[in-house]
């Protein structure tokens, strides 16, 4: 049975940061990728904006998947693509993985993993979206994955439910290929995606958003001939009433990633019910030991940098895993915030230099984060406003702030009226 | 049985004079002019009689009904005419398969139509799954006068088909423990009088152990230990498999539209294909039977709708139980069908459902939200931990119930050479193997009067359906790989269904190549992602087996376009 430091599970932004971190950290790494290519959803990510945290310049999905797969056939790294994980078992100490391939059924043993399996759409039934079942609904990556990959045009007019970021880039993308977006409907009072993107992919095209309204049913028996729209109130239930029709052929979906991590619960680790990805500590491992998730399993990220940005951390901790023991203390999050990653921290680790990604619940303005230890205010960063589609990113150091093993460790947001 | 004039006094009671009933060549006809649909169905329950044989006849005009004709395909070509099959099977659901394939034990030659896309894609494919055990069915009725013999066939049917089914069991739970000696006479009963025999009491405590996530305050069940599960669309693919292996013919896309009856005889049958002219018409129309019984000048009975919604849950939810949970309503119930239940399928989900609406659209199956809500109000009681946020889908499928409620299995009773095979709804995804084999005898009987009918020496009972990899062993799938690299292909990564699985279907004898078609057969785009990454590749694969442009790949049906071509 061949023998690895590390395997990391998806060949994606995230994986490709993992692979390369790995085996710069001198760790024997297997790279396993269910597609025939490397690169995951950047592949069919042709739009510009990728990059310009990490490089300064604007690149598209596969540009930039392209560095860091150039970067990943310079070091040691064994790639397999085409290969499919159908089993994990812990084993002497490590984990047996079972591959289907082309080859046949392997299983090989790995000391540590690092879980990149991305994330999924929500889909229209997900939503509770009713009516027939007519060809013409699509989520946008399935719409995003006919254009830019098949190079086929999926719809001629169309309405695109959720302002989420792939749904905003294929408002764009499809009014480029000359189909009509009659436009972008928002269940929530407020967009789900980048401003930038709002920007960028709406407003210079004219492509109307309607807030607060959703898409409550579906007609057409082959394909889809129109859709009902409602209002929606507060708590996003659609307002009786408020029905109108809409003629179109194709109804695209932006309402939500869901991080993959069917395999990580076969394993037993244990998943935040805010984030949907594991929960973990500032080495990115998870609950279970020498299980490590990064990228948009972990959380779903607005920006590919921070993908793969968590790649790197956890593809570097798990060659750099021996067994140590840990000492969990919990990461707190007030009611303002969505969530915080890491959740966690391992007293045991050096954790001098930790990045912590949180989103805001709401919208917020001129408001006031700080973190506490034990009632005492060790950080604070002041925030003109704080927006959920927006991810947000702090390096702190946790190791200066005199946290001991029962310490009230607390994230949280003042919002200020003086300010 | 009702009288006559008990009935128009009932009527005239009811609906003050606007409708009446009258008995006509053996049926009840009850016509005149009603506002709703739910008055139609009122008024014809009023003049019928339960598992009777005297079929009420529904000819009142219903002001809420809008018109609408059946849903055709837009296929309009001549393979079939002059065709001259000995049996024309209309109808490509589970009875309509299963009879063609029992009939392809003898020397004839079967041709099986149905005018939709792909076979079981109305009733068959949008129900349960439940092998039904017979616990609620009276003595006296064709539902169980098959029941017992059908529900006992399926282990040698789905093996010889090889398709899954598992004796998993049903629970009726009760949670007032003082029915406990009521229902314990009434198993006795059905045990004694009725013949089903496996049915027996089981205690709360010994319910908890089997099914720990079952609600608390259930007391006792009945526990029904014969009742099953299998695949609906998976086993009725199977059977005309298996018919097509043994010689018959099936061809989809192909709708009845009319018949030329002469002197108690069907001459022929017109369809969008062109006109065929057979020795022996099988109605086996589902929701439609009554339409081809009209047709073939031979309406004695009449269909009445009944819509109901189903939810899969993912199979995360799948482990949340076992078996099959029913409810059973004790208050004397208007509806008909049972309060819908909790099934562990065969591919390891859950499926909760369905409820009973009465509705005139025999092909709406536009799925609502009310009925999701429904359903889940009532089957939370049953299991506290079944959410909707588990639901990865939903469907809905509608019955084709009589005003008797009962199944129709005879000769046509003024044209001579149609057997109808209709009324059938649940438990008649269960009773159809059993059926087939009765109207294989009528038909058989009913040729050999015009014609000598051998046996077919080829015949071979048994179908080998396409390998499932994702349950066989490692060495098994690691040999199945060598002999063919594209089974190590994972193309659907929900259901882990690879390359080579999907060009079996696509190369299976009823090849359907469509998105559908794939699904059903194999499986991709049933998970949690619905598709989400896999139809495009799906759509890939059927294109560059047929050498077709992506865009001439349907979902379903000839216009169910997915994509408009080249950008």
């Amino acid at each position: 049975m061949q023998n690895y430091d590390v395997t990391i599970i998806g060949g994606g932004p995230a994986g490709l940061a993992a692979a390369i971190s790995a085996c710069q950290n001198g760790a024997k790494t297997l790279l396993i990728e269910r597609e025939a290519r490397l690169g995951g959803i950047l592949k069919q990510c042709i739009h510009d904006g990728f990059g310009l945290v990490r490089f300064g310049e604007k690149l598209s999905g596969p540009e930039y998947a392209e560095r860091f797969m150039d970067e990943v056939e310079k070091t040691d790294c064994e790639i397999r693509v085409l290969t499919f994980v159908t089993r994990i078992k812990r084993m002497n100490g490590g984990f047996a993985v079972t591959l289907v391939s082309r080859d046949g059924v392997q299983t090989v043993q790995s000391r540590t993993l690092v879980l990149a399996t991305g994330c999924r759409e929500r889909t229209a039934k997900q939503v509770a979206i009713h009516g027939t079942r007519p060809a013409g609904v699509f989520t946008a990556g399935t719409a995003q994955h006919f254009t830019n990959l098949l190079g086929e045009l999926p719809a001629k007019k169309c309405v695109i439910l959720g302002s989420g970021d792939i749904g905003l880039i294929m408002a764009r993308r499809l009014t480029l290929e000359g189909a009509e977006v009659i436009g972008v409907y928002e269940a929530k009072s407020t967009p789900s995606g980048l401003t930038r993107n709002i920007h960028q992919c709406l407003h210079d095209y004219q492509i109307p958003l309607y807030l607060s309204h959703t898409v409550t049913r579906v007609f057409g028996q082959d394909r889809l001939e129109k859709v009902e729209i409602s209002r929606v109130d507060e708590s996003m239930t659609p307002i009786p009433g408020t029905e109108q029709i809409i003629d179109c052929d194709a109804l695209i979906l932006s309402v939500g990633l869901i991080p993959e991590n069917e395999l990580a619960e076969t394993l037993g680790v244990s998943l935040s019910a805010a984030t949907k990805g594991p929960i973990c500590d500032g080495q990115l491992m998870s609950s279970q030991e020498g299980i490590f998730s990064c990228g948009n399993a972990l959380h779903v990220n607005d920006l590919v940098d921070y993908v793969s940005e968590s790649g790197e951390l956890a593809g570097k901790n798990a060659a750099l895993y021996r067994g140590q023991s840990r000492d969990w203390v919990d990461i707190h999050t007030g009611k303002e915030l969505l969530y915080c990653v890491p959740q966690k921290l391992n007293l045991q680790a050096d954790n001098s230099e930790i990045v912590l990604y949180f989103r805001s619940r709401d919208v917020l303005n001129d408001c006031r984060l700080t973190l506490t230890v034990d009632g005492k205010e060790v950080f604070a960063k002041k925030y003109r406003f704080l927006r959920p589609p927006e991810m947000e990113r702090l390096t702190l150091d946790f190791s200066s702030y005199g946290i001991r093993k029962n310490s009230d460790i607390r994230l949280e947001i003042e919002v200020k009226d003086d300010d | 049985m009702k009288r006559i004039e008990h009935i128009n006094r009932n009527l005239q009671k009811r609906f003050g004079g606007a409708v009446r009933c009258e008995e006509r060549d053996g049926c009840r006809i009850v016509s005149g002019t009603l506002d709703t649909w739910q008055q139609v169905v009122a008024a014809c329950d009023l003049a019928a009689d339960k598992y009777s044989k005297t079929h009420v006849v529904n000819d009142i005009v219903c002001r809420e009904v809008k018109p609408a004709s059946p849903r055709l395909p837009s296929l309009r070509d001549t393979a079939l005419e002059g065709d001259a099959p000995d049996v024309l099977v209309i109808g490509g659901g589970i009875s309509g398969v299963s009879i063609a394939r029992e009939l392809t034990k003898w020397k004839l030659d079967v041709l099986l139509v149905d005018k939709e896309a792909d076979l079981a894609l109305q009733a068959s494919g949008r129900n349960d799954g439940e092998v039904h055990p017979g616990i609620d069915l009276g003595k006296g009725s064709l539902k169980h006068y098959y029941i017992r013999r059908a529900n006992a066939m399926y282990g040698r049917i789905c093996e010889e088909l090889d398709v899954p089914f598992k004796r998993v069991g049903q629970y009726v739970c009760f949670d007032k423990g003082y029915l406990k000696p009521l229902v314990g006479l009434y198993c006795l009963w059905r045990k004694y009088h009725d013949g089903i025999e496996d049915t027996k009491l089981i205690s709360g405590e010994e319910l908890k152990m089997r099914e720990p996530n079952f609600s608390e305050r259930f007391r006792f069940a009945i526990s029904n230990p014969s009742s099953g599960c299998v695949c609906p669309y998976g086993l009725t693919i199977a059977y005309a498999e298996n018919a097509v292996q043994n010689g018959a013919r099936v061809s989809l896309n192909t709708a009845v539209t009319a018949m030329q009856v002469e002197n108690g005889k069907i001459v022929s049958v017109s369809t969008n294909r062109g006109t065929i002219y057979p020795k022996l018409v099988i109605n086996a129309a589902g929701v439609f039977a009554d339409d081809v019984a009209a047709m073939a000048d031979d309406r004695f009975f009449s269909i009445h709708p009944r819509r109901g919604t189903n939810s899969i849950l993912d199979t995360k939810a799948g482990v949340l139980m076992h078996s099959i949970a029913s409810i059973k309503e004790l208050s004397a119930s208007k509806t008909h069908s049972k309060g819908g239940g909790i099934l562990h399928t065969v591919h390891d989900n859950l499926l909760v459902g369905p409820d009973a609406v009465e509705t005139w659209e025999k092909e709406n199956t536009a799925t609502r939200k009310e009925s999701i809500e429904t359903v889940f109000d009532k089957q939370t009681k049953t299991m506290p931990k079944l959410t909707q946020r588990d639901i990865i889908t939903y469907f809905t499928g509608v019955r084709a119930p009589t005003f008797e409620e009962d199944f129709i299995i005879e000769p046509g009773r003024r044209t001579e050479n149609i057997i109808h095979c209709a009324g059938i709804q649940s438990p008649g995804l269960t009773t159809a193997p059993a059926v087939a084999l009765d109207i294989e005898q009528m038909a058989v009987a009913f040729l050999r009067k015009q014609m000598p009918v051998e046996k077919n020496e080829k015949y071979d009972p048994h179908r080998k359906g396409i390998p499932v990899l994702r349950d066989m062993s490692d060495e098994e799938r690691a040999e199945l790989i060598r002999q063919n690299p594209d089974y190590g292909v994972i193309v659907c990564r929900c259901e882990e269904i690879s390359k080579g699985e999907i060009l079996d279907a696509l190369r299976s004898p009823i090849c359907v190549p469509t998105v559908d078609g794939v699904k059903k057969r194999v499986r991709p785009g049933m998970g949690r992602c619905q598709g989400g990454f896999c139809s495009p590749l799906v759509t890939k694969i059927i294109a560059d087996e047929f050498g077709i442009p992506i865009s001439e790949v349907r979902k379903s049906s000839a216009e169910s376009v997915i994509t408009y071509g080249k950008i």
